[in-house]
């Protein structure tokens, strides 16, 4: 098992201590809340949310998942990192015709190697808890229920896509092939992990602006401090329209004027109106974590509000530049296939 | 090429290790070709250490003699920077064999790298992020004494 005997033991502490475990560590090992030059929270630094944990959980298992249940989870994820390292053999031939049986994004041609991947190998810990899911509330860890007029509008914009070829023009590709967005919902709000590469986060803070630039292409969101004053409800940037204020020393974030094109989106923003609302509450917990909780507020999109939480864990590292449009020759290779393809269907 | 069992079931080994059925930047079955499969082999002429992927590119010797440049998609150099990328780490003329799947366009001499190794088989890269597992100190020990990334 990767963990040294330390950690274990600490973890073992902080199941057994519960909620107040972070605190207690914190006490225990004399940490003091770092501040600013005007007394707040410092929350700056570079951080990941990198983890195993989806945001979802499986039907019928609970919240909090018991020690050897991590192990088991975690030496799995590490077994597999050690078989994408094994050599291959060095006179393998060609991978077969027709593909070879990959799914997802790898569509049956195989993706890139395991190297390149790093995706979090480590099961998400939350004041001390070992998590089976981000979400929290509803207490299953599931999305809730999608409303009638949340369907209606998933349908509307399939509808609206397909009034075009999806391989047709630049504009019907994903946000992400277009180096417009990060994966998922990796920039948010709500930031979450992509469970691919990149999952880092540089934060740095004024006392009227909060920076937030996520790795994955370079998505940086801008949270201004102080009594909103909105943007007009026709101006809707990317990430949305973010105004925080200090609650003892949580910083809360509450965003709203999503760009239509972002909340198009699969995953969390499926089917959600210009009525989304998400709060974000950032907590340093110890010199290590913040403890980042996240709201979706959208009544005609769930029946009911949903909410998660996700450690984002101290980086020990850099964040690295990420200039997704220099050298972006995969989009250009989907359209040229797209019209290659035309031409063998067309006979020429 | 010969082709025993023992290579069958290597190569069956080797689709599970290299597949990465996971979301991705783009979708590599809209820019790849799955009825164009490749194995390519030739020392390496060119890096673009660029987002939002790697390419390597290298040389290749056709049957005719003549030589030809692919370009092989990778991932996000950025991962490989956490993992102690270096300059020399793909020097240009190493040689390396590549099995993917070319694009779809087939006037692009380009594929994905869908197993990219050294010509004794070996990975480029360990699929490790410095966290320290026994197995990982281990190899990593061994390739540092090798001069290896």
């Amino acid at each position: 098992m990767r963990s040294s005997a330390s950690i274990l033991t600490l973890a073992l502490m902080a199941v057994a201590a519960g909620p107040l475990a972070t605190q207690a560590l914190g006490q225990a090992t004399g940490w003091v809340m770092p501040r600013t030059a005007d007394g707040r929270p410092d929350l700056q630094g570079n951080w990941t949310n990198a983890t195993m944990t989806p945001i979802q959980r499986p039907e019928g298992v609970g919240l909090a998942l018991p020690v050897d249940e991590v192990e088991r989870r975690e030496q799995g994820r590490w077994d597999r990192i050690q078989r994408g390292a094994e050599a291959s053999d060095p006179d393998r031939e060609a991978p077969p015709v027709g593909g070879d049986g990959s799914t997802g994004a790898a569509g049956g041609v195989g993706g890139y190697n395991n190297f390149w991947i790093d995706a979090g190998n480590q099961v998400a810990m939350y004041n001390g808890e070992y998590r089976s899911s981000l979400i929290v509330d509803p207490p299953d860890g599931r999305y809730p229920p999608r409303t009638e007029a949340a369907r209606a509008r998933i349908a509307e914009r399939r509808a609206v896509r397909r009034q075009h070829g999806q391989y047709d023009n630049p504009e019907n590709r994903p946000l992400a092939e277009r180096c417009i967005l990060s994966f998922g919902s990796n920039g948010g709000p709500p930031m979450l992990p992509n469970y691919f590469y990149n999952n880092n986060y540089t934060i740095v803070q004024t006392p009227d602006h909060i920076m937030i630039m996520t790795e994955m292409v370079h998505d940086v969101r801008i949270i201004r401090i102080g009594t909103p004053n909105p943007l007009p409800g026709e101006i809707e940037p990317y990430f949305g329209d973010s105004w925080g204020h200090w609650e003892g020393d949580t910083l809360v974030v509450e965003t709203m004027n999503y760009h239509p094109t972002q909340i198009a989106q699969v995953g969390v923003f499926a089917g959600t109106s210009k009525d989304l609302k998400v709060t974000e509450r950032f907590t340093r917990a110890d010199e290590n974590t913040i403890n980042y909780e996240f709201t979706m507020e959208d009544p005609s999109t769930w029946t009911e509000t949903w909410s998660g939480e996700v450690p984002f864990k101290r980086l020990p590292g850099q964040v690295y530049e990420y200039a997704c449009h220099e050298g972006n020759y995969a989009l250009f290779n989907v359209l040229s296939g797209a019209r290659a393809q035309e031409r063998r269907d067309n006979g020429r | 090429m010969r082709k025993t069992s023992t290579t069958i079931v290597l190569a069956g080994l080797a689709v599970l290790v290299a597949a990465v059925p996971l979301l991705a930047h783009h979708a590599f079955g809209a820019e790849f070709d799955r009825d164009a499969p490749i194995r390519l082999q030739g020392p390496v002429v060119r890096l673009e250490w660029v987002n939002p992927h790697a390419w390597i590119h290298i040389e290749i010797t056709k049957e005719d003699g003549t030589t030809e440049v692919w370009m092989v998609e990778g991932g996000t150099p950025n991962t490989l920077l956490r993992r102690g990328l270096r300059r020399d780490c793909l020097a240009v003329g190493t040689e390396i064999i590549v099995d993917g799947y070319q694009t779809k366009d087939h006037s692009l001499t380009r594929a994905n790298g869908r197993d990219v190794t050294f010509t004794d088989g070996t990975k480029i890269f360990l699929g490790s992020s410095g966290t320290g597992a026994p197995y990982e100190e281990e190899l990593l020990r061994e390739r540092a004494a090798q001069g290896r990334c």
